[in-house]
């Protein structure tokens, strides 16, 4: 397949199935370099199939994908020791310490891990911490420890499936600028999850996947701008006109307050209901969550795979 | 190969081979010791008829020469524990053991092919089971020494008995590790292999002990490492091949299995 010189990661109908089960199926989309790609979905959604199949664990039943523009089943060796992965719930060798496993998987890479010090300071894994064994580390500790040992070589591409997972608030918070910074340099990255609002915030675009169809493609600003968002009115005296408003809709009035959903731009909504009687507004931000619950309430029907896909094209 | 991964394999094994290693040694003194003290009394013993000869010459192996004595103690129950615990234990848990840990996917996420892990694991487990044979002929040597019984045995041979046992041995580690990289459990891939090196012991036993069974021996990769034959000069290089074989056929399988196995999520 052509891989385009700027394309990180491209598949074409990608399709893995175990006997009936479709784990993936006809998958196409392409991340360019740089990017913050986020790969969203519940769990059992196939995220973790499709990383596989990029790293060359698993064979595609059909289709083609290929990653730093190789082939990602013959080539798979090579782009391993351009990538670094971190796998959901990672485990690792509980006999070693924490420097150990750093210091293995970084020979086995056979690259210096130049970003060690840099990314064991921000996420708080100190030379005494290093030290313990792997046994008897934290859920969270074992966690930063995968975080560390798939970045320590400052890879070109970051797969991490489920990064956060484990982390608390704090360190995620630090994982978070972490690869803001990543993303500044240029590094790309592919981040699955099904915590929306950290795909939210760090992804510059973001995949759907159900039941193993892509759904959806969009930049994540894009997805949020065609969001409905929520808005609670509150007013004194006589209640405006609500029925010439555009956009509004799902409109709920209790006495002196008003609940509804506004579609479309929200300075004509403002100009709309501008008025000396008007005594409260809020409009909450759109969530991606609403657009992802949108995705999986329904009979949603995958998106055509091909150019419209790779085109973000939404659905 | 991987030097890293080489290593590494090693430090995992590296207390109980030292554990295992010296025990081996010990066991295999004691078998030209045992020979020196008892055999003239055993050999008075069967020829009482109180107990049938069989019982003396247990698999391959005879309590009335000095060979026959090696042979038995390389044929030990002991003995095969001893091997076992590598040969069997470390080569089942390599590959499926990391799988069922989820070991295997850090690992594999290194830029290593498949191939070259089976190779470095077997390399490294082979080099284990070497030094844990060699402990016990070297035992055997040092025991025949203290006993003055140099002279009955062609030493200079132990470097053949020890090529015929490496190759038994290194048969069981490639259907170990054959075992290993079909199944994502230490468990199957275990009892699997157990059954393997139970089911050939028990024909070459059963051949020895039962006369009409004789036939099962044949049947037995045991039966294809003579030590005793080797020792006294009788080297028969058709044992070499079929241990040959057995060693070829289940490391072809896992080079051809083990790059094309859908490695999953860990469940």
């Amino acid at each position: 397949m052509e891989a385009a010189v700027e394309s990180v990661i491209a598949t074409q109908g990608l399709t893995k199935h175990y006997g009936k089960v479709e784990a993936l199926t006809d998958l196409t989309l392409d991340v360019q370099r740089g990017e913050v790609f986020g790969f969203l979905g519940p769990n059992g959604a196939g995220k973790s199939t499709m990383i596989r199949t990029l790293l060359g664990f698993l064979h595609p039943t059909g289709g083609a994908a290929s990653v730093l523009g190789l082939d990602a089943v013959k080539d798979s060796v090579e782009i391993r020791r351009r990538t670094g992965y971190l796998p959901g719930g990672i485990a690792l060798y509980d006999s070693l310490s924490g420097g150990d496993v750093l210091d293995y998987l970084a020979d086995l890479q056979g690259q210096e891990p130049h970003r060690r010090g840099e990314l064991c300071d921000r996420l708080q894994m100190t030379g005494s911490v290093l030290k313990r064994k792997v046994r008897d580390y934290s859920r969270g500790m074992r966690q930063k420890i995968g975080v560390i040992q798939a970045l320590q070589h400052d890879p070109e591409l970051a797969v991490l499936d489920e990064p956060t997972e484990g982390l608390d608030p704090l360190m995620q918070h630090a994982f978070y600028g972490i690869l803001e910074d990543l993303g500044r340099e240029g590094r790309t990255i592919f981040f699955s999850s099904h915590v929306l609002s950290e795909v939210e915030r760090v992804c510059d675009r973001v995949a759907i996947i159900r039941a193993g169809r892509l759904m959806a493609l969009h930049d994540v600003g894009q997805l949020l701008a065609r969001r409905r968002r929520r808005v609670t009115l509150r007013w004194t005296g006589a209640a405006p006109d609500l029925t010439s408003i555009p956009g509004l809709e799902d409109v709920v009035v209790t006495g002196d307050r008003m609940i509804g959903t506004l579609s479309g731009h929200v300075a004509a909504f403002v100009r709309a209901i501008a008025s000396p009687n008007l005594e409260d507004l809020l409009i909450e931000p759109a969530r991606l969550e609403e657009a992802f619950l949108e995705y999986y309430a329904g009979d949603g029907e995958p998106i055509e795979s091909g150019e419209s896909a790779v085109a973000g094209t939404p659905a | 190969m991987n030097g890293r991964l080489l290593v590494q394999t090693w430090r995992w094994q590296r207390v109980r081979l030292l554990v295992i290693g010296v025990a081996a040694l010990g066991w295999g003194t004691l078998f030209p010791i045992f020979y020196s003290a008892f055999s003239d009394a055993l050999r008075s013993l069967a020829n009482s008829g109180t107990i049938p000869e069989q019982l003396f010459n247990f698999g391959s192996g005879s309590l009335f020469t000095l060979p026959g004595a090696l042979t038995l103690g390389l044929e030990h129950p002991l003995t095969l524990a001893m091997l076992g615990i590598f040969a069997v234990g470390a080569t089942t848990g390599a590959i499926a053991g990391e799988r069922q840990r989820g070991t295997l996917e850090v690992l594999l996420a290194r830029p290593i092919s498949r191939r070259t892990i089976y190779v470095t694991v077997a390399i490294a487990l082979l080099v284990v089971i070497a030094v844990v044979l060699a402990a016990i002929l070297a035992g055997m040597a040092i025991g025949a020494a203290t006993q003055g019984l140099l002279d009955q045995i062609d030493f200079g041979q132990l470097p053949l008995v020890f090529a015929n046992g490496l190759l038994l041995w290194a048969a069981f580690a490639a259907f170990g590790l054959a075992a290993s990289v079909t199944f994502d459990r230490v468990g199957p891939a275990l009892g699997l292999t157990m059954a393997y090196v139970l089911v050939n012991y028990f024909l070459e036993i059963l051949g020895s002990l039962l006369t009409d069974l004789a036939w099962s021996q044949k049947y037995s990769l045991f039966h294809h490492f003579q030590p005793g034959q080797i020792l006294t000069g009788k080297t028969d290089w058709f044992d070499f091949v079929i241990l040959g074989i057995a060693v070829v056929v289940p490391v072809v399988y896992a080079l051809v299995v083990f790059p094309r196995r859908d490695l999953a999520a860990p469940s």
